[in-house]
């Protein structure tokens, strides 16, 4: 193998691991639109909560890691119950528009509060993951990290909604919102238990994204976006669709960033979300 | 956090007090500015905030010495939030609705260029004192915006003229045996500085092996790191606002990227302190252009007065951000603004008789102050109507510092420098390569 295919095998294999994180952040927001029927536009605030959370307890109030992010997991998933019961719940009946509106309003609010109360700088946690090199290849320890927790949350949940009673309502009212109430399911506390959970699985992503980035208020611009695009190119609410979107879209930013320049790599991705939309507007994994 | 919280709350009752005070003491004959920075959004950590506050500090210096021509300066601080279209909105608000005598301030070089354009079509007077872009006024033909503050090709210039003078004697390479990444953020800053890297580089006959943009909020940088392993250059010169450095760094480390030195072009790399809590050690060593920190000058080579003018610069930052850095994007703040306050505002008063556009055009074109003549060490005198650069300062000059320690030392151009450039960098540095 010469030195080019190492460097592409590296591109590759760096796509497969930004999928890794992609896929941890669609699958929150999946679980909740799958279920509710609305989109957290201020998901990615959500996880700039939980990562200040982890910041603040580890490096300021020096609890350890591990219990910092068990916290701030925590804290996010409360912050996602208490987003339903304030906002969410008074507004499941109006139009989806209206619905979309009031998430964004919670995304600015998000986003003006962590200005004021933690600041506008940028904050680290300082860790450094020791790196993995294989000859003349780097892989990042962080990703892989991502990557591996990535895999296993979705496990997970799949296991949690097939085998699971909770899980097994969960569904139902994701597929039939009118009848599980007859069947004696109360919708109220299946939304509040998946606003929550969809609340841990930002926090989980708020864990493994402060590894790798810089906690700001502003975080939330570099991924919220492309986390919503992800979701509707796998199919709006399909968990499945959404993991594997994550790695397409990803593998599109890394090897066609390494072909041609960076930016032309999200170009790309998002040619091929518009093309996929012509083709398939409900999203590769989504139904009818 | 508490304390945080209450130092976001106390720059913003004291940016809120400064208004109040200036307006209290307002009278139809006050002078009034609207100031816009990013005092939230990404760019208000990247140096905008310390802008601001040194913008804001040489207004309450002026007031306090009385205003100017007995007139107060009465200031409306507006925040861009790191929007160019919020930045034209608040422009466009101060104008219209406020009526302000002219716009002043502006950190990115996105929100200076449309700004510039619309200001000047309206013929409203603006003075720039932060963003950098050539592009804002290259072969634009403005004639109611200036900028005493350096310019991009100018920053393109300073680490090529740089490398060249150190190649042979530090790199041990020839000139043309050296190998220059260049790469930046797509926006017209970066845009600007890349270009005159690669102009200048090319110039001196160094190898531009590559060249590459990318958006300053992409959440991913590692194709970018994998082809500078490839291209193997000998130094990267990197222009980019905060988050993007950060992220760039640390895959960089992840990936086994190395150097033998790194140019930095302001922004995100005139922000020391924010770089040695992400970085630690490995931050030491980092050259960054910039228009100098006031403070790292020797006052002996200013006009009398300058040096304990940045005395009471530095005190008051200090005082009001508890910070013990205090960044380059401070001293541009204060310096183009007490160039403003001290030399065009009088004249265009006495001279000109008021403070209208028209009146401020004229004044800042008789604009003469010679190199040692400001606190940064330029001198000012703007190239004039019908040059390709109208309104720009043509004595600015910016310098390259380099990271020692916890200091910050000059190590370009030779007549002003404070230290022995240290290049290559160390093995001690873990993005060393040697």
């Amino acid at each position: 193998m010469d030195i080019f295919d190492v460097f592409l095998l590296e591109a590759v294999l760096n796509g497969l691991l930004l999928g890794g994180i992609l896929a941890l952040l669609a699958l929150g927001l999946n679980l909740v639109f799958g279920v509710i029927d609305v989109v957290w536009i201020c998901y990615a605030e959500m996880i700039m909560i939980g990562m200040y959370a982890v910041y603040y307890l580890h490096n300021v109030y020096h609890w350890p890691l591990w219990l910092a992010f068990a916290s701030a997991i925590a804290i996010v998933a409360l912050g996602g119950a208490a987003l339903h019961h304030l906002v969410i719940r008074p507004v499941l009946a109006a139009e989806p528009i209206n619905q979309l509106l009031v998430t964004g309003g919670v995304l600015f609010f998000l986003q003006a509060a962590a200005t004021l109360v933690f600041g506008v700088e940028f904050r680290n946690l300082g860790i450094r993951l020791p790196q993995l090199q294989f000859g003349e290849m780097y892989l990042s320890m962080a990703r892989l990290i991502a990557f591996g927790v990535a895999l296993a949350a979705m496990i997970a949940m799949s296991v949690f909604l097939k085998r699971s009673y909770l899980g097994t309502a969960i569904r139902a009212i994701s597929q039939d919102r009118q009848i599980m109430p007859l069947m004696g399911v109360n919708p109220n506390r299946i939304f509040l238990v998946t606003s929550a959970l969809g609340g841990a699985l930002a926090g989980v992503a708020a864990c493994l994204l402060v590894l790798q980035y810089d906690i700001h208020p502003a975080i939330g611009l570099s991924f919220g976006p492309i986390t919503f695009l992800i979701c509707v190119l796998g199919g709006l609410g399909n968990m499945m669709g959404g993991f594997i979107a994550a790695f397409i879209f990803a593998q599109f930013i890394s090897v066609g960033g390494f072909f041609l320049h960076v930016e032309w790599g999200y170009v790309l991705a998002f040619l091929f979300f518009i093309a996929v939309m012509f083709w398939k507007p409900q999203g590769i994994l989504g139904g009818k | 956090m508490i304390k945080q919280g209450l130092r976001i709350r106390t720059l913003v009752a004291a940016l809120a007090a400064a208004g109040l005070s200036t307006a209290a003491i307002g009278q139809a004959k006050d002078v009034t500015i609207g100031v816009i920075f990013d005092y939230s959004g990404p760019f208000a950590a990247g140096g905008s905030q310390a802008a601001g506050i040194g913008t804001k500090i040489a207004i309450e210096m002026i007031n306090e010495r009385g205003g100017v021509e007995g007139r107060k300066i009465k200031a409306t601080y507006a925040d861009a939030q790191s929007k160019t279209e919020v930045a034209i909105n608040e422009m466009t608000r101060l104008l219209d609705q406020d009526k302000v005598d002219l716009i002043m301030g502006v950190y990115s070089s996105a929100q200076c260029v449309p700004m510039a354009q619309k200001a000047d079509s309206s013929k409203k007077f603006m003075w720039a004192n932060v963003c950098v872009a050539s592009a804002v006024f290259k072969d634009k033909k403005l004639q109611y915006v200036f900028r005493p503050q350096v310019h991009s090709d100018q920053f393109g210039e300073a680490s090529c003229t740089f490398l060249n003078e150190n190649a042979k004697t530090k790199l041990k390479k020839d000139p043309k045996d050296l190998k220059v990444a260049i790469i930046y953020e797509d926006g017209p800053y970066g845009t600007g500085v890349a270009a005159g890297n690669d102009e200048q580089c090319k110039k001196y006959g160094m190898q531009v092996v590559m060249k590459e943009g990318y958006s300053a909020t992409a959440p991913d940088l590692s194709s970018l790191v994998t082809k500078l392993r490839r291209a193997r250059a000998d130094v990267i010169l990197h222009t980019g606002y905060n988050p993007d450095i950060t992220l760039f760094w640390r895959q960089s480390r992840e990936q086994g990227l190395k150097w033998a030195a790194l140019i930095g072009h302001g922004a995100g790399y005139g922000q020391f302190d924010k770089l040695k809590e992400a970085f630690g050690k490995d931050a030491e060593h980092i050259f960054n252009v910039d228009p100098v920190a006031a403070q790292l000058l020797d006052a002996k080579s200013l006009a009398p007065g300058l040096g304990a003018l940045t005395q009471e610069m530095v005190k008051r930052y200090k005082a009001e951000t508890k910070a013990e850095q205090v960044p380059p994007h401070t001293s541009m703040g204060f310096n183009q603004t007490w160039i403003f306050l001290t030399d065009v505002l009088p004249r265009a008063i006495k001279k000109y008789g008021g403070t209208d556009p028209e009146a401020l055009r004229k004044s800042a074109l008789e604009t003469d102050i010679p190199i040692g003549g400001t606190i940064q060490g330029y001198g000012v005198k703007f190239f004039p109507p019908g040059h390709a650069m109208s309104g720009q300062n043509e004595r600015s000059s910016p310098v390259v510092m380099q990271y020692i320690g916890d200091e910050t030392k000059i190590a370009w151009p030779t007549k002003l420098r404070t230290i022995d450039p240290v290049l290559p960098w160390p093995k001690s540095n873990s993005y060393s390569n040697q």
